[in-house]
């Protein structure tokens, strides 16, 4: 007779999935505080390290999502370039700025949709419809501005985005309510049930009814909001908009994503795992400065722990 | 009869379950012993201990004398154990050739360097061929061939390995009856060579023709070892249940035409053409089941049907109102639901526990928009699961667990249970039963009686006609896209079912 008991202990591996991104921002944290204590125990050295994460943060948010369904948006670096610099010319040519974040976010909805229809109706694989559209947007964005910077947005505009409550910069607030939105949907509503389905298995959700291009559609819309939303915060931290903005950033968030737990097949990942992992990068980025480790040496960690990070996390996971 | 392999007091206990508890299992030279035990006894994990996939919480494994407290995959390799899953292992991208001498594929030299010898290869791979009767050419890519031909690679492989156990883990689940037939003669051939082959399966009547022992697990213990020559197939079903069971479902002297007709399809044929004109009416209290050999048009049918193929004509009616059901979601908002015949490809989500599979129905079939508004509610989750673990009795210690974890017949139950879930008025099972123990079929048949009697719809489509048999009113055979004959129950016999289905369009039938 098997014997059944109800409760199981965690094993380890599992401790590693709930747990293991947030033991590494705390290790980092430590060793940074052990490295540089003086730096290190300021208030200011949190809101910076807050404020530097923000963008890719967000950024990673949108893209977690379309690494859930198993695709991916390259194009979200080039996506935060267009709408940041739409929203700039709005403000530069009197539109309230209100209208214009708006109308910026907007546009990031709107690049998505490009993105999604484009998806369903090749059904070529995400990886090259927004290969392509990241050349297509970054151009655009050169076309609209004729390749120079925008900048003298309204003073209530910068002001506002300079703000702090208790210390915490408006961007990060921005990026933990668009976190906290996100995992409301991925665990609460049906819509994220059906998202992550859709990445388990693409058959089996047709079968049981979910409607696969509604949902790619929706995956990169909110991919493209996420991003519209990252181009206000870079605005609102640069103080301007330029046209090679964000370039590249679309490493960052997916690392981002990926260093969080989010599985490269489709179907498994946090929320929370994708913040810890924007924080992770935003603290090493941080570090590196800070030990005034050189840029170009930064991209090679950068580059080591991408790679470092998934293998260890194959490895724990015992998945062979 | 010389021993082989010998499995000793081998207990193997997973987190929350001990799935094998001290089981003492031996294989003979030029014999098949058959492993038999309703879902979840431990059967696959029995033999993943010998490939060395599992190891061994205790116990011991002796192989020509020598013992081991456990094996690697390659100890299991060198020491001529192979094992055929039920998910084929075979790679689609390399020819026959390369699949049966993967891992040490032949070489020669070139000049300064070494590259793979084909000409030997196929030498080689053509004398194995011969041997377990696969007509091809080894330089044929395996995603050409059939399951069969896939399976009959499989063993090829074993061969070429020079194999002397070789352990099928239901290997006849998903074949036709012609295409068992030609298993059984390798299997024959096999043994007369000497080896020792150890063959699982759910299907009572195979066992009685090939086996020659037979152990029965129960779970996790370990029930008796026996001659198959000097036993019944009722004896097996009373080792393996500890009861008897039914042979029949049918209510004796009811008489459903005179009741209502709740489901029509009048006319359907499929853009693709593989189903044409097919007309069907079913009346409320009876099930109906759809015959016919694979690609007949059966399950094509059930796919126009729920929306999930096109459709170029054709009308479908519930209780005399039409309906259209232009995709999967619409079909389910209509009141359909369809069991699919492959659970790995069209049946669960791997990265959903058993309650999150059971509840995708439910949710999606209560949601607006398309599919996408409306919240999860966890109660309501555990409580649709918790109802379909117990209906059909699926063995987990947590509806939290993982799919993956669960035994094949277990996982059969989860994909009959989010069907189930759903609460639909007409419920489509293509091959419902693939891979369930006879006791559990039971169980089901009885529950599929229920659901027509309450008034719900019931369509079967089964390959297993003795199924087909126990359980239907009605039964359609399907030719070649088309319904060409409907029985009776009373009337239906599998000789003239099979004659109907295969019968060349000129004969009468
Ligand atoms: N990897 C695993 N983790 C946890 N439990 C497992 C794992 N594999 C099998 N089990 C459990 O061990 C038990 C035996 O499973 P096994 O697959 O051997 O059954 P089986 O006899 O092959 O059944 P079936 O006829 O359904 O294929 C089941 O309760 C199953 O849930
Ligand atoms: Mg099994």
């Amino acid at each position: 007779m098997p014997t059944k008991t109800k409760e199981r202990e965690l094993t380890f591996s599992q401790a590693w999935q709930r747990y293991g991104t947030l033991g590494i921002l705390v290790l980092l944290l430590v060793i940074l505080a052990i490295l540089r204590p003086s730096f290190f125990f300021k208030t200011s050295t949190i809101t910076q390290i807050l404020s530097q994460s923000s963008v890719n943060i967000l950024i990673a948010l949108g893209e977690f999502f379309a690494i859930l369904i198993a695709g991916i948006d390259l194009s979200v670096g080039s996506v935060v370039a267009l709408s940041g610099m739409f929203m700039a010319k709005l403000m530069v040519s009197g539109t309230s700025p209100i209208a214009a974040v708006l109308l910026g976010v907007l546009m990031g909805a709107l690049l998505g949709f490009i993105n999604g229809i484009l998806v369903n109706s090749t059904g070529l694989h995400p990886f090259i419809i927004t290969l392509g559209t990241q050349a297509i947007f970054r151009g655009v964005t050169l076309i609209i501005s004729d390749s120079s910077a925008v900048f003298g947005f309204p003073a209530s505009f910068s002001r506002f985005m300079a703000q702090r409550i208790f210390y915490v910069p408006v961007a990060a607030i921005i990026a933990i309510a668009v976190a906290l939105i996100l995992a409301f949907l991925t665990k609460q509503t049906k819509l994220g049930r059906n998202i992550y389905a859709l990445g388990g298995n693409r058959e089996s959700a047709w079968y049981s009814g979910i409607n696969i291009k509604l949902h790619t559609l929706i995956v990169f819309v909110i991919s493209g909001i996420c991003a519209g939303i990252a181009g206000v915060v870079l605005l609102g931290r640069v103080g301007s908009a330029e046209p090679a903005a964000a370039t590249g950033f679309e490493t960052y968030a997916i690392a981002a994503a990926i260093i969080g737990g989010t599985s490269f097949f489709g179907g498994k990942g946090k929320i929370f795992g994708v913040v810890m992992g924007g924080l992770i990068i935003g603290v090493i980025n941080f570090g590196m400065n800070l030990l005034s480790v050189s840029s170009t040496l930064q991209q090679v960690v950068m580059g080591a722990l991408i790679i470092g990070s998934v293998t260890l996390d194959r490895f724990v996971a015992g998945r062979k | 009869m010389k021993t082989l392999v010998e499995m000793k007091n081998v207990v193997k206990k997973f987190p929350g379950v001990t799935a094998l508890d001290g089981i003492s299992f031996d294989i003979r030279s030029g014999e098949v012993h058959v492993l038999l035990g309703e879902n979840g006894a431990g059967k696959s994990t029995l033999m993943k201990i010998l490939s060395g996939v599992h190891k061994p919480t205790s116990g011991e494994i002796i192989i020509d004398g020598k013992a081991f407290d456990h094996l690697t995959p390659h100890d299991s390799y060198k020491n001529g154990i192979s094992v055929i899953y039920q998910e084929l292992s075979v790679i689609n991208e390399l020819s026959i050739g390369e699949n049966l001498f993967i891992g040490r594929l032949p070489m020669k030299k070139l000049g300064f360097f070494e590259t793979v010898d084909h000409s030997e290869i196929n030498k080689r791979a053509r004398e194995i061929l011969e041997t377990v009767g696969l007509n091809r050419d080894p330089k044929t890519a395996v995603e050409e061939l059939s399951i069969s031909e896939k399976q009959q690679v499989e063993i090829a492989k074993a061969l070429a390995a020079d194999s002397k156990v070789i352990i099928m883990d239901e290997p006849t689940a998903s074949l036709t009856n012609s295409e068992v037939e030609s298993l059984f003669k390798i299997i024959r051939r096999l043994k007369r060579d000497g080896k020792g082959i150890v063959f699982i399966s759910h299907k009572l009547g195979e066992i009685m023709e090939i086996g020659d022992r037979v152990t029965v697990l129960k779970d996790g213990g370990y029930v008796g070892t026996k001659n198959i020559s000097q036993i019944t197939q009722d004896d097996l079903v009373t080792m393996m249940v500890g009861r008897q069971i039914s042979k029949n479902y049918q209510h004796d002297t009811f008489d459903f035409e005179n009741e209502p007709v709740i489901f029509e399809v009048a006319n359907l044929s499929r853009k693709d053409n593989k189903v044409r004109d097919v007309s069907f009416k079913l009346h409320k209290g009876e099930i109906l089941g759809f015959s016919g050999l694979v690609g007949s048009g059966r399950s094509e049918m059930m796919n126009a049907i729920f929306g999930a193929e096109p459709k170029s004509a054709g009308r479908i009616f519930i209780d005399g109102e039409e309906i259209k059901t232009s995709s999967p979601y619409s079909a389910i908002k209509k009141g359909l639901a369809m069991v699919t015949e492959n659970r790995r490809e069209t049946g669960f989500f791997h990265n959903f526990d058993i309650a999150e599979n059971i509840s995708v129905l439910p949710f999606v079939k209560t949601s607006g928009a398309g599919g996408i508004s409306g919240l999860v509610s966890k109660k309501d989750e555990a409580q649709w699961a918790d109802e379909q673990k117990e209906k059909l009795n699926i063995k987990c210690y947590s509806t939290k667990q993982l799919v993956s974890e669960l035994s094949g017949g277990n996982q059969q139950k989860v994909i009959l249970g989010k069907w189930l879930a759903a609460d639909s008025k007409i419920i489509i099972f293509d091959e419902p039963t693939k891979g369930i123990d006879v006791g559990s079929k039971s169980e089901i048949y009885s529950l599929m009686r229920r659901l027509a009697d309450e008034g719900k719809g019931v369509l079967v489509v089964s390959s297993e006609l003795p199924e087909l048999l126990s359980i239907c009113d009605t039964i359609a055979v399907f030719r070649e896209g088309k319904i060409v004959k409907f029985f009776n129950h009373r009337e239906a016999t599998e000789e003239n079912i099979i004659h109907a289905s295969t019968a060349q369009e000129s004969e009468e039938i």
